[in-house]
């Protein structure tokens, strides 16, 4: 099953537009990440709490409402947040004009 | 509503009428509130739902979203936040002097 992911993160990252994955448990650790250390770390602590205040923010408007992906459209990247009960995904792109 | 409030929202308007009639095609509704005041200025919910969606989504999360953003690269800003849900889905647009959330 590993060697699944690892297939899959590969191919991801090799999209011209993508700057980089990183996946975290629960805990906000990078579990699996494409990017260097620090700004992986730097990422995880931030999309941590944002996810966390988000999944919060969508049950106190709707109770029976849950949260599926917020999408971060920067000045210079677009960055795609996916949490889940037993990991975060991150996905780091520069899109392309 | 302010003057200047008025004018701001007004020419953004017609400066995306296309796109903002593409949109609102789709839409269930929109909400829009001041930036600094975190008032709300103009929506088509009902007063306790829009008033929801400001208190929640544009006072706190997007101010969370904003100065995240500026945490990781100082020179970045926010541009557009979408937040995807089961039922729905929010499109914020903060601007200069207002905010604008759709809700598609």
């Amino acid at each position: 099953m590993s060697a699944e992911i690892e297939e899959i993160l590969k191919r991801y990252q090799s999209y011209p537009n993508v700057a980089g994955i990183i996946i975290l448990d629960p805990f906000a650790i990078p579990i699996k990440t494409t990017m260097d250390y620090t700004l992986t770390v730097h990422y995880a602590a931030v999309v941590h709490t944002l996810a966390a205040k988000a999944a919060k923010m969508v049950s106190s408007l709707d109770a029976n409402n849950e949260l599926m992906t917020i999408r971060l459209r920067t000045k210079q990247h677009e960055v795609v947040i996916v949490p889940s009960e037993s990991y975060i995904i991150i996905v780091v792109q520069k899109p392309g004009e | 509503m302010s003057k200047i409030y008025l004018k701001a929202m007004e020419e953004v308007v017609q400066r995306n009428m296309e796109n903002t009639n593409r949109i609102m095609e789709q839409a269930q509704g929109y909400v829009v509130s001041e930036n600094v005041t975190d008032t709300l200025l103009h929506t088509s919910f009902d007063l306790t739902t829009a008033q929801g969606i400001v208190k929640h989504m544009h006072a706190s999360f997007l101010r969370l979203a904003q100065s995240g953003v500026r945490d990781i690269d100082p020179e970045d800003s926010l541009c557009f936040l979408r937040v995807r849900t089961r039922k729905f889905e929010f499109l914020v647009a903060p601007e200069q002097y207002f905010t604008v959330t759709a809700v598609l």
